[in-house]
């Protein structure tokens, strides 16, 4: 099976081609887990209710229904089988015309009430022998498993099913409603050759999903938290952002680029190199966005697809702001330059990654200003996490030899800015500090901190902003 | 037929799907008991896995190709192992891998006993 993976920047170390591999329908759960699930292997999908794991399987289900061996799914004793055929109609990937013939539901809830959690094995047996499925999802398997009224008589349950299921050419997938602390504990664990969880948590008004595998047996998965969310099509899923490998014969571009802005390029000895990530700090009001614009229409203006992230104006206001530094704002977009506005407030940094990778991948993208660091931090909820992506990120970028800026809002005397300038400082080429000063805070002012690879001018000088846009002023 | 085959599980669904395809079975626990069992009887096809100790399935492959009165019955080696090669080097006519797969491994089966001269007539 041929994997592609079209919206993430890289994809992780290729698995060995030893085993065959199952797709679950979504090219990105497929990525992240090497290539889809190894035929024939037992599987354990976990979650809290409500999670995704049914619509997680089902998609699988139904992207696999094909071909003389049926898909088959029993329910057991957590969600009745009417609720669940009625919610599955609701997706894109259901097929009425697969029901009943390649996708079967039962509904084995009655049997296994009556005589207990052994009675799977011959529910089973029986289904091998009748309908030969290529896959078997049981929901809740967990539900079974808390039939059994002794340790002694799950485990023996579980070494039936395993012995079964290992014997036949299928591939199983036992749902169930498990906890982490579950995984040392029942003998599911033990015989699976995967264990997927999927979790949610709360965050103030909205809900955070996450995908992740726990093991995969003979895969070379890719490890932590993906991001994901529940669509009419199914899961939409963000695989992390991972550091990419940078090729051994990889270096770094030789050639300047200039800002757009006036007196900036000479305070960076000509400007900044190709491929080098450039962090713009300061308060509000002291030019970032304007510097960020200026940059942007600099690289449209010479023909190079340009992308701008930004989190806090609509493509109306941003465009109202191109046309008075005295561009055209058609003919910009026409050469290259593409505004994206992006509310941190409902997505999280997962998808706003992805979905930044995807267009850059897209139009081939050579310049990128991010506007600003601080919405991107208020998407994501794990400081721990945002300074992966950013490393992530950045690291990205100097491999695809696209150049950037990233904005960053800085306010005098507080602290929330620092965190991610302190990181961003030592990830970053090239660093800009931003200021207003004077008693009333009319002074701009730039100075450049840091940069890699040029003797650049240390003063502090100052800017103005005119109907033109920024400029640096000759005199300090 | 005659199957060298340890694993319960296994046994029963070779049985159960050979049996509705119309064909008769024996089982032997190991290469050992295969070998004497196929002298004696002289079974239409023999199917072994190889790993059934103390004499396996590849060693009752040569077994069989060596004595005369068994050289000429065909063997399935249907295995856990990736052992193709090892199995056609051992002379096996066919290598199948497990698990098993009704379609495949009954078809097989059917393709084997259809290209024997003697056995090549409807199984039922």
């Amino acid at each position: 099976m041929t994997v592609t993976m079209p919206l993430h920047p890289g994809p992780p170390d290729a698995t060995p081609d030893v085993l065959n591999r199952m797709t679950t329908g979504n090219a990105e759960a497929d990525y992240i887990l090497g290539g889809g699930f190894p035929a024939n292997s037992i599987n354990i999908i976990m979650g809290h209710p409500g999670s995704g794991k049914t619509i997680f399987a089902e998609q699988l289900m139904f992207a696999n229904a094909a071909g003389d061996r049926p898909i088959l799914y029993f329910t057991t004793l957590s969600e009745p089988l009417a609720k669940v055929v009625r919610y599955v109609q609701d997706f894109a990937f259901y097929d009425e015309t697969k029901l009943g013939t390649q996708v079967i539901f039962e509904d084995v809830g009655p049997q296994l009430a009556r005589d207990g959690a052994p009675a799977l094995i011959p529910l089973l047996e029986t289904a091998i022998k009748t309908l030969s499925p290529s896959v078997i999802v049981i929901d809740s398997f967990k539900a079974v498993h808390d039939l059994a009224p002794s340790v002694a008589e799950r485990r023996r349950m579980v070494y039936d099913m395993t012995a079964l299921l290992s014997a036949y050419g299928t591939t199983a997938f036992l749902l169930g409603e498990y906890t982490e602390d579950d995984i040392l504990v029942y003998p599911e664990f033990a015989v699976a050759d995967g264990i997927v969880e999927m979790s949610r948590r709360r965050l103030g008004n909205r809900d955070e999903r996450y995908f992740r595998v726990y093991k995969l047996r003979g895969s070379q998965y890719l490890e932590g938290a993906h991001a994901f969310r529940i669509a009419a099509s199914g899961l939409d899923i963000y695989p992390r952002l991972v550091s990419p490998k940078i090729p051994t014969g990889y270096e770094p571009a030789t050639e300047r680029l200039s800002t757009g802005v006036k007196g900036l390029d000479d305070m960076l000895d000509g400007g900044v190199w190709r491929g080098t990530t450039t962090l713009l700090a300061g308060p509000s009001g002291a030019g970032k966005t304007t510097i960020g614009l200026q940059f942007a229409l600099e690289g449209a203006s010479k023909g190079e697809s340009t992308l701008y992230m930004n989190f806090q104006e609509n493509p109306t206001q941003l465009v109202r702001t191109i046309r008075g530094l005295g561009f055209d704002p058609d003919e910009v977009q026409a050469r290259g330059l593409e505004l994206v506005y992006a509310s941190p407030v409902e997505l999280q940094i997962d998808s706003i990654i992805v979905d930044m990778f995807r267009r850059i991948r897209e139009r081939r993208v050579r310049r990128v200003v991010i506007d600003a660091l601080g919405d991107l931090a208020s998407a994501a909820t794990d400081p721990q996490r945002l300074h992966d992506y950013l490393y992530a990120l950045v690291q990205h970028f100097a491999a695809s030899t696209i150049t950037s800026i990233l904005n960053l809002e800085v306010v005098s005397g507080a602290t929330s800015g620092l965190s991610i300038q302190n990181a961003m400082s030592y990830l970053s080429d090239n660093v800009l500090l931003l200021s207003l000063d004077g008693d009333d805070r009319t002074r701009r002012r730039i100075r450049v901190l840091k940069t890699r690879g040029s003797a650049h001018d240390t003063r502090v000088r100052e800017v103005e902003i005119t109907g033109a846009g920024l400029r640096v002023m000759s005199q300090s | 037929m005659l199957i060298a085959e340890r694993d319960a599980r296994t046994r029963d669904l070779q049985r159960f799907f050979l049996e509705r395809a119309g064909f008769v079975v024996e089982f032997a626990d190991d290469g050992q008991a295969a070998f004497v069992r196929a002298v004696a009887m002289v079974p239409d096809l023999v199917i072994t896995e190889i790993l059934i100790t103390p004499v396996d399935g590849l060693t009752l492959c040569r077994q069989l190709r060596a004595h005369p009165q068994t050289s000429a019955i065909p063997v399935v080696v249907f295995s856990l192992l990736s052992a193709a090669a090892r199995a056609t080097e051992a002379g096996a006519h066919v290598f199948l891998r497990k698990p098993m797969v009704e379609s495949t491994f009954v078809g097989a089966v059917e393709s084997l006993m259809a290209a024997q001269p003697t056995h090549g007539a409807d199984p039922s």
